[in-house]
């Protein structure tokens, strides 16, 4: 098997997994894959791809960044059962490769969502510019989302404009709109009332237009 | 016809026990306390350079071991030099080392955990006491006939590794059992000797050898580079907790190893206890067994930090991937990357943006009213 494909991908990191005495990484490591099996049930299979990293997991959303969100937003609430989790998300290309029962994947996708997660504190969710990007491609509107959370550079020194997720932010948005729209909605009615004043009693200037001959001759046309 | 040696310093020389790089191991007898010992020698030719540095060190380590009793740890009883040759009395112990048994009939995965929990514990007491072996190996690993694993040959790593840098610059220990620092000329720690004793019990659970090569060269390329397959794989029905222990073990990085005997001796005590209970339970005639999917060989996961971008993640053999890797392979639509959304899209699609259209348009079109009629 060999595709290239850009995809959307979790990277769930359980913290400081090195560290911890092995009993302990059993224990995590085994509730990482009870939390990925609950959360992955809700996601056809047809749309995702799991792997395997020796401290966490990959998931792989084809064409689907809202379920890729979703999910790992549902994944971090596991923390609070005592699993130290935190989560990278990013879109980019991924290739997969290799005979039947041994299949991988290895691409940009996958390296920046690990690099993320590992920079990212415990329970919390960080996202890429390029994920917020395919956000907003698949839902516009819904990337508002997430909101910026600075910048950080990798170990290969790239440096990567990341955001995080803010429950409140889509309302503060809505609002923004709504604040904005109504401003301008005012300020076009007064725009409209000031000519009115400002004009009244002058002869309007649509008068001398409408006396003009190719505007007469439409105006005959339309509504002869 | 070379003269047989019938004394050594004190001691009178029942026999030979064997020979190493060093020297030879004689069983011998300490008249003075009427107790058979293990005399190892350790020629030190006198036209050596440095063969009077090389004495002095030699003595300094001897004494360092002389200080280990623990009921791991083959004490060293006494030390000396012969006629140009330097020897050890050490404590005999009736057994075979733990690479002879590997050759031959290889331990069950419950001895080998045993014993390198044993030979842990007394890595502990002698890292605590400031002791590092350097030249951790199953051949330095005695086993007496109870089962009990003693480990020996304290500090006589560091003495060959001195040695052969004045003689020749490199660096020689038992290669297939060094630490990556070890193989760097880095200074080594306590943690070196744990990288090295999990390698140890690697090769002991699988009955395979983790590091190999044709020549010195391959074999440190393999420490510094290959990925260990985790143990389970390799001998399945172990605990899963082995391949752990194991892992953290041989981590490179020494930060992140066990970063002392006993925390590694404690997680051993634990897989030992779940191998004796599958093993009771074994005999019981209950068994729960754990079904693990037939994949053949499966490559290693890597860790967060070490995923680059040609890093390959294999894929998880919990979760069945095949709908959708089916799905990559056949659309084309899947190579597709995200658009800039458009103003009209935006406009159609955000509510919030759509709502503040219709305001505007509202609030425009009222406007040209009231302006214009």
């Amino acid at each position: 098997m060999n595709a290239s494909i850009v995809a959307s991908v979790v990277f769930l990191k359980i913290q400081d997994f090195a560290r911890r005495p092995a009993s302990e990484q059993a224990r995590l490591r085994a509730q990482l894959e009870a939390v990925v099996a609950v959360v992955t049930a809700e996601v056809p299979p047809a749309s995702r791809i799991v792997l395997e990293a020796s401290d966490g997991a990959a998931l792989v959303f084809l064409a689907d960044p809202v379920a890729a969100l979703r999910l790992a937003q549902r994944a971090l609430t596991a923390a609070a059962a005592g699993l130290p989790l935190c989560a990278g998300l990013n879109h980019g290309a991924l290739q997969l490769s290799g005979k039947k029962g041994a299949e991988g994947s290895r691409g940009d996708g996958i390296a920046v969502a690990a690099s993320i997660a590992e920079s990212a504190p415990s329970s919390k969710l960080l996202a890429s510019r390029a994920f917020r990007d395919a956000l907003a491609d698949a839902v516009p509107g819904a990337e508002a989302e997430l909101v910026s959370a600075g910048t950080f550079t990798d170990v290969g020194l790239r440096a990567h404009e990341i955001f995080t997720p803010d429950a409140r932010a889509l309302a503060r948005r809505r609002r923004r709109y709504g604040m904005a729209g109504a401003t301008l909605a005012i300020a076009l009615l007064a725009a409209g009332i000031g000519w009115r004043i400002t004009t009244d009693g002058k002869p309007s200037f649509i008068a001398p237009a409408m006396a003009h001959p190719y505007v007469r001759a439409f105006v005959h046309r339309v509504n002869p | 016809m070379a003269k047989k040696t019938t004394k050594i310093g004190r001691y009178k020389i029942l026999g030979e026990l064997g020979r190493g790089a060093m020297g030879i191991v004689y069983k011998a007898e300490d008249p003075n306390l009427d107790r058979t010992v293990a005399l190892k020698t350790i020629i030190i030719a006198d036209d050596a350079d440095g063969a009077a540095e090389y004495r002095k060190r030699f003595f300094m380590e001897a004494k360092a071991a002389g200080k280990l009793n623990h009921p791991n740890v083959v004490t060293t009883f006494d030390c000396g030099d012969h006629d140009g040759m330097a020897y050890l009395a050490m404590e005999l112990v009736e057994g075979t080392d733990l690479r002879t048994r590997l050759t031959s009939d290889g331990v069950t995965p419950l001895e080998a955990v045993d014993i390198v929990r044993q030979v842990a514990e007394g890595l502990a007491y002698a890292h605590e006491r400031g002791v590092v072996h350097r030249d951790i190996k199953p051949a330095n690993i005695m086993i007496d006939e109870k089962g009990r694993a003693k480990l020996m040959d304290f500090g006589l790593a560091r003495m060959r590794l001195a040695d052969h840098k004045t003689t020749t610059g490199m660096v020689l220990g038992t290669p297939r059992y060094m630490s990556p620092e070890q193989i760097a000329g880095e200074p080594v720690d306590a943690r070196s000797d744990i990288f090295s004793l999990g390698i140890v019990l690697y090769e002991a659970l699988t009955g395979t050898r983790l590091f190999s090569g044709e020549g010195i060269e391959q074999v440190q390329h393999s420490i510094m580079n290959v990925e260990p397959v985790p143990p389970t794989r390799v001998t399945p029905g172990i605990p899963a907790m082995l391949d752990f222990v194991v892992a953290r073990a041989l981590k490179r990085d020494p930060k992140v190893r066990y970063q002392d005997a006993r925390e590694f001796a404690g997680d051993l005590a634990t897989c030992l206890a779940e191998l004796r209970s599958v093993e009771n339970s074994a005999d019981s005639g209950s068994r729960t067994v754990r079904i693990e999917p037939s994949v053949g060989k499966v490559e290693d996961a890597p860790a967060a930090r070490a995923i680059a971008v040609d890093t390959r993640l294999p894929l998880s053999h919990l979760f069945d991937s095949t709908a959708a890797l089916k799905r990559a392979t056949s659309s084309k639509d899947l190579a597709r990357l995200p658009r800039r959304v458009g103003l009209v899209r935006r406009v159609f699609v955000d509510a919030a943006v759509r709502r503040l259209f219709i305001l505007l348009l509202f609030a425009g079109a009222a406007s040209a009213y009231i302006t214009l009629v």
